[in-house]
């Protein structure tokens, strides 16, 4: 009766464990998984249909700090990640695909986080 | 003969949810129970009134964290009978496969939660570890571990390739060999059935009567699911069992949940083998809809889930109603406990499977003869009536 | 045929037309209901009461109370609705006949202030915390403002 379990137990002492060391060791997401994402200012043409369509109004458009061709109205797309819920709405309704997608989910912190920094770095040169 | 009430919860009465049983006990036999719930209050569905119908998805999605696409299946099923949407196959049998998925590991997760209740912690760890397999697989298909968010209006957001197909048929199978030895166990070890067998015993006719749903309803032996008699989705043309047990015990209804696991990994089998061609969504997006109402049903992890959407036309819905499994199973589900043991309440309690955040929060009296002076007086304290 | 519809029917109450299958809505008055609700408890089939929803009509002035019924035997949901006034929402309760019918009373008390006569177990405070609820105040309703 509940030997049957023990054997299992015992078999499983002498296995290696399936939990990992977190921190040590990387847990790993797939790729995919819903990880970070931000606005690549080099496609985004600042239309803000990501802001309207945001289920958690996470998104704000920002004024960019360049002149650039394709965004006439000079705006882009900030993330707060601290609202955001990463159900990729944004980049499915994206008209030009400027959202880079990643599986990087360690984004919790203490201080307030947003993607303009992400963004800006992608201003062509 | 004085009785004693014995607070159990509201700090983890047998989930790590936020529930309180008053249970007002005769030496160890309990005569009354109150449940006390309204530990948090979100107010989703008054939130629901202000956003638009696309983004209502995502919002409805969030009521409960296990069971997240069955709720975005019911509220979209119900949009897109408002609206008269024609949801592709494919698309259908996909959600069909999520929703089967997401059965697999909901259940797998009480029976765990329950061996966890009853001491067995060993068991605890290894159905666990085996569950985790699962989750991985739903990550896969939508992206997720838990809160999917895989559908839209009209459709599903990720198609299903060849290699997800191969990789969710290989997971399967490990899993299955384990659920089949899970449920060998649970029929067959000591300690299981000492603590479960006979416990919370509920008749038919009193299932029925006080509108009990879902594992709860068929481990009382009433054939009753949702899929089978009001089919929604791919269910329609997939074959599947209903399964009961007739003895109403604790028991029963943890095997109703485990044979449910098995009937739902031959089903996600049988749509991996017939997915059909096509697309997957709609290429215009659904913005605004015409005057209607829909009562979507959807069988849940824990029984049948009812949204009651009304619309009058516009990009926001009127009123939608929720009614979780759970609501009815934790407040009606109060007969159960008539002539426990006390160490009998967190297994009755884990045996139908409670999610306290589908709830949300109630409060309710049963009165038993004997108890009413305590009852009032414990009112009185409370409500300041 | 199912026995529960024609059983309304013979009542003189009439269908409403909804899109969905299985689902049968019928308007009755808040007078007839509990003689409606013990003659369908009566066809000897297994009901149980899904959920009671309500909705605030406010530009109509009307409250309208819908009682969910889904019958397990003929596999149709029957839809009791009832349209009571905004100002004084009362129906009666139909606990004592279904059991199960209790926290859809209660939950509908809580947030819309519809009083279902008869119950004695209905309070304030059960969904809503305490200090909104003192207010009198119902958070469904359409005038409620967040």
């Amino acid at each position: 009766m509940g030997l049957k379990l023990l054997t299992e137990v015992l078999s499983n002492v002498f296995k290696r464990a399936s939990t990992i060391e977190y921190p040590k060791q990387p847990s790993l997401a797939l790729k995919e998984h819903r990880g970070q994402q931000y606005a690549d200012l080099s496609k985004c043409v600042g239309c803000s249909l990501c802001a309207v369509e945001c289920p958690s109004n996470a998104i704000t458009m920002a004024s960019l700090p360049v002149k650039l061709k394709h965004n006439p109205r000079s705006i882009y797309p900030v993330i707060d990640y601290g609202k955001c819920i990463f159900c990729y709405r944004c980049v499915d309704v994206c008209p030009v695909k400027a959202y880079v997608i990643t599986n990087y989910f360690e984004i919790a912190s203490d201080r307030p986080g947003n993607s303009s920094e992400l963004s800006l770095n992608t201003i062509p040169k | 003969m004085s009785l004693i009430e014995i607070p159990v919860g509201p700090q983890h009465p047998a989930l790590h949810e936020p529930i309180l049983l008053r249970v007002r006990a005769d030496g160890e036999r309990v005569v009354g129970i109150q449940v006390v719930t309204g530990y948090n209050h979100r107010g989703v569905e008054k939130l629901g009134e202000r956003s638009t119908w696309s983004k209502d998805v995502f919002l409805y999605s969030r009521i409960c964290g296990i069971c997240n696409t069955v709720h975005a299946q019911t509220y979209t099923q119900g949009v897109e009978a408002i609206g008269g949407i024609e949801v592709p196959p494919r698309a259908q049998y996909l959600r069909t496969l999520v929703m089967e998925l997401e059965r697999i590991h909901s259940h797998i997760l009480i029976c765990a939660v329950m061996a966890e209740v009853v001491g067995f912690d060993s068991l605890f760890m290894l159905m666990m570890r085996d569950r985790e397999p699962v989750m991985m697989l739903k990550e896969l298909v939508t992206g997720n571990r838990v809160i999917a968010d895989y559908y839209v209006l009209g459709g599903v957001r990720r198609d299903l390739d060849e290699v997800k197909k191969d990789k969710i048929l290989k997971v399967l199978e490990g899993v299955e060999a384990r659920v089949k030895y899970y449920k060998k166990i649970f029929m067959e070890d000591y300690t299981i059935t000492k603590r479960l067998l006979g416990v919370g015993v509920i008749k038919p006719s009193e299932a029925v009567a006080y509108s009990l749903v879902g594992p709860t309803l068929r481990g009382s032996g009433v054939k009753s699911d949702v899929r089978a008699d009001d089919p929604y989705a791919a269910y329609g043309e997939i074959p599947f069992n209903v399964v009961t047990y007739s003895d109403g015990d604790s028991l029963s209804r943890m095997l109703v949940r485990l044979d449910e696991t098995l009937e739902s990994i031959e089903m996600i089998r049988y749509i991996i083998k017939h997915l059909p061609e096509g697309p997957i969504a709609p290429k215009t997006p659904i913005r605004t809809l015409h005057e209607g109402e829909a009562f979507s049903r959807v069988e849940a992890p824990r029984g049948e889930l009812i949204y009651h959407i009304v619309s009058k036309g516009g990009d926001k819905p009127y009123r939608v109603k929720v009614r979780t499994p759970s609501f009815n199973n934790i407040i009606n589900g109060v007969i159960a406990y008539r002539d426990a043991r006390i160490a009998d309440v967190p297994v009755i309690l884990t045996s139908f499977d409670p999610c306290i955040s589908c709830t949300e929060r109630i409060l309710v009296i049963d009165e038993r003869n004997g108890s009413t002076k305590v009852l009032s007086l414990k009112d009185l304290s409370r409500w300041g009536k | 045929m199912s026995k529960a519809v024609e059983f309304l029917r013979s009542l003189g109450l009439t269908c409403k037309e909804v899109k969905q299958a299985r689902r049968y809505v019928f308007e009755v008055s808040p007078d007839k209901l509990r003689v409606v609700v013990t003659g369908l408890i009566k066809l000897n089939l297994n009901i149980y009461s899904s959920t009671i929803s309500v909705v605030d009509y406010i530009n109509e002035g009307v409250i309208e109370v819908n009682y969910c019924l889904w019958v397990i035997d003929e596999k149709l949901m029957i839809v009791l609705r009832v349209r009571v006034p905004r100002d004084s929402p009362k129906v009666p309760t139909i606990h004592d006949i279904i059991p199960g019918a209790l926290n859809g009373e209660l939950e509908a008390y809580d947030l819309f202030g519809v009083v279902f006569e008869g119950n004695d177990k209905l309070r304030r405070g059960f969904l809503v915390p305490l200090d909104i609820a003192n207010q009198g105040v119902f958070p469904l309703r359409k005038d409620f403002k967040v």
